[in-house]
């Protein structure tokens, strides 16, 4: 290719540059994938007003929190955890348990929810949190970085922090009385009617996002991902990425449970494990937007900002089907559908454009 | 003795899970009397029909270099479909359609395995969530039931002092897999796709063959697995069952594989299963409630991971510095010789 214009894409329209960068396989999944979603929408009652649309983000938010933190490990190169929501249950129990404790008490609980008593309360209990989850992601960090297999420590690592979750508590619900330091979290709005958790979800995704893009350790994050060796070769060893990047996603499972807790002034470990949307099973659910937002799963390709469009995507085709009245086989189906393609389009994809390892 | 110290030392990995297997025993029937007992001898290989199955699907897929994540959605999905079908068509008729069911599942992932070269945990991630789908869907999301219990007695007589009909099944099945892998060309390909992949393809291996082996094997074996669970309990749930990764796993990893594949076998997953039957039946008689079962797997499973990687990096290590010595030698050898042919003649 003598044309320099032909090489960097310039001249050519959209479509055109679409057509030649992906195979015509992939354009007809992910069009059909744009096309259901846009019949549904139309073709749905209540779907498109203001109201139904904070639904969706606020549904999107715990779980897109999650993924976004697990994004990190992702995108550095180290699959994925298996234990984010034991993760977030150890945390819950946690958060629950200072909140209700004797000695976290730190004056009288009536009349206004925002007093220093309360907000005393809750930093402690939130900072105990943040550092449990601190340290069970540097310890699966560890363990990963060293080049034990992702998978497999976080599923042992899963059932360590469960049984200490559920050790902890007894297995029974730890509740603690409203009004607590959480319910601004929980529950509040300070921007006119739109949830914190909302709000929270938002900061969260832009700070992401501005982290991977704009700084060294972004940076770094891609580079470990995209190719170890060149990684090793200077000097961005993944032991440490491996570390900060479980650390980050503890953090946000940690903030999750902490926000949940806050909704239902209460916590159990098994929250995280059957209340929790329509699949039943959180850490699948997080997983699953990672990738139908269009992560790459092997790392080095995506971004949080994929992973944020990713969760309200599939909080909206939720939503979708609740409002058509289906049930909660259909959705979770449907999910796994959504999965199954992307990971297939993805393969499709990586098998054009990049040497297989 | 000789010929005994040649065995151990020849597998190493095999006599540590023999010699943990053998502990963890004794530990229990020392210090819990009705132990080593007959009844508890049941108990324990009732454990093991299910949980055998799981532990020897996890170590084929091992040794094949993969692990299969949706192995408990498949098996919720095979208990599914055997508890609701039973009246109908009777037991005989349901249990085929759900192993038919489980395996052509298992079969299809291999070949997209293969066919996209894709990692084994990224495509089950997403068939685990999607078989737990199907599974919501074909129990109308409910909890299924039997009516008539005379199978699940059926499963559960007692025979030959310590088996019932699904253990003696579940025996046969390990035995017809471990001459499979022996014996057969079939077996040494997996073998040889995992521990070394790229030689193997390089060698004239197909990946697609061997990968739809172990994936149908490991469906069969999960909907085996459910089959069983689902007929004896005469209940079947559809978002149950996942504890089996995390104790198929840990019962695959005590066993001897590696997670880099191509090594283990098919009497390390006996043991290794046992190993964990032996710590769950003590437990129980200890009345450990079963989130700290949870617990002492997954310590189980981190230090086996911790010991395997650090032997690993040791290894590593080591190769390197003989390496860099070897170099070293060589050098100065050449610097000599060198020396040798400059210095003037006489």
């Amino acid at each position: 290719m003598t044309d320099a214009t032909a090489v960097s894409g310039d001249g050519l329209n959209f479509v055109q540059r679409i057509r030649r960068d992906y195979s015509p396989l992939v354009i007809a999944m992910v069009g059909l994938f744009l096309f259901v979603f846009l019949a549904g929408a139309v073709l749905t009652d209540d779907f498109l007003t203001w109201f139904n649309v904070k639904t969706i983000i606020r549904d999107a938010a715990l779980v897109g929190i999650m993924a976004i933190g697990l994004t990190f490990v992702t995108l550095s190169g180290n699959f994925f955890l298996l234990s984010m929501k034991e993760i977030a249950a150890l945390s819950i129990i946690c958060f629950a348990t200072l909140m209700g404790a004797e000695w976290n008490q730190w004056g009288p609980a009536e009349g206004d929810p925002a007093t220093l008593a309360l907000m005393t309360t809750f930093l402690v209990a939130i900072a105990a949190t943040l550092i449990i989850a601190t340290v069970a992601g540097a310890l699966q960090g560890a363990l990963i970085g060293l080049g034990g297999n992702p998978i497999v420590v976080t599923l042992g690592a899963a059932g360590l922090f469960f049984g200490i979750g559920s050790w902890w508590s007894d297995n029974l619900v730890v509740s603690y009385r409203r009004p607590h330091g959480a319910e601004w979290l929980g529950t509040g709005s300070f921007v006119g009617d739109i949830p914190n958790i909302t709000v929270a979800f938002i900061i969260i995704a832009v700070v992401a996002e501005l982290t991977l893009r704009y700084t060294t350790f972004g940076r770094q994050v891609y580079l470990v991902g995209a190719n170890r060796a060149a990684g090793r070769a200077t000097g961005h060893e993944n032991f440490g990425m491996a570390i900060k990047c479980c650390i980050i996603a503890s953090l946000c499972a940690a903030f999750v449970a902490v926000a949940f807790s806050g909704q239902v002034s209460s916590a159990h470990v098994n929250y995280f494990s059957s209340e929790f949307g329509s699949s039943g099973d959180m850490t699948i659910m997080v997983i699953a937007i990672v990738m139908v937002g269009g992560n790459s799963i092997m790392g080095g390709y995506g971004s949080t900002l994929r992973t944020s469009l990713g969760a309200i995507f599939i909080s909206s085709i939720d939503n979708m089907m609740v409002l058509n009245g289906f049930n909660s086989g259909a959705r979770v189906l449907a999910v796994g559908l959504m999965i199954v393609f992307s990971i297939i389009v993805f393969a499709l994809v990586r098998r054009g454009s990049r040497a297989v390892e | 003795m000789e010929r005994i110290k040649h065995l151990v030392t020849d597998n190493p990995d095999l006599s540590f899970a023999i010699l943990l297997a053998v502990g963890v025993f004794t530990f229990f029937a020392i210090t819990e009397p009705l132990f080593f007992t007959h009844r508890t001898g049941f108990a324990i290989m009732e454990r093991f029909a299910v949980l055998g199955l799981v532990g020897l699907a996890l170590t084929l897929c091992i040794i094949a270099g993969e692990i299969d994540l949706s192995i408990g959605s498949n098996a919720a999905l095979a208990a599914v479909i055997t508890v609701r079908f039973t009246d109908d068509w009777g037991a005989i008729n349901a249990l085929l359609l759900a192993l038919a069911i489980s395996t052509t599942i298992g079969a299809i992932q291999g070949y997209f395995i293969a066919y996209l070269r894709i990692r084994a945990i990224v495509l089950t991630v997403g068939t685990l969530m999607l078989l737990r789908g199907v599974a919501l869907f074909a129990a109308e999301e409910k909890t299924v039931m039997l009516t008539d219990f005379r199978i699940p007695d059926f499963i559960t007589t007692k025979m030959l002092v310590y088996f019932s009909p699904a253990s003696i099944l579940v025996i046969a099945m390990f035995i017809v897999v471990g001459l499979f892998m022996t014996f057969t060309r079939y077996g040494r390909e997996i073998y040889a796709i995992g521990g070394a992949r790229k030689e193997a393809l390089a060698s004239g291996i197909s990946l697609q063959r061997p990968m739809i082996i172990v994936f149908a094997i490991s469906g069969f074996c999960a909907g085996l697995g459910g089959v069983i669970i689902g007929l004896r309990s005469g209940t079947a749930q559809a978002l149950g069952l996942q504890y089996l990764l995390l104790a198929g796993t840990v019962a695959a990893f005590i066993g001897g594989v590696s997670i880099l594949g191509g090594k283990g076998g098919v009497i390390g997953a006996a043991i290794g299963t046992l190993t964990v039957n032996f710590l769950n039946t003590g437990l129980v008689f200890n009345v450990t409630p079963a989130f700290m079962v949870q617990l002492y797997l997954g310590i189980l499973l981190l230090v086996v991971i911790m010991f395997q990687t650090g032997s690993r990096v040791f290894d590593e290590r080591q190769r390197r510095s003989q390496l860099l010595n070897d170099v070293d030698r060589r050098r100065s050898i050449l610097a000599e010789k060198i020396a040798e042919l400059r210095r003037p003649p006489g």
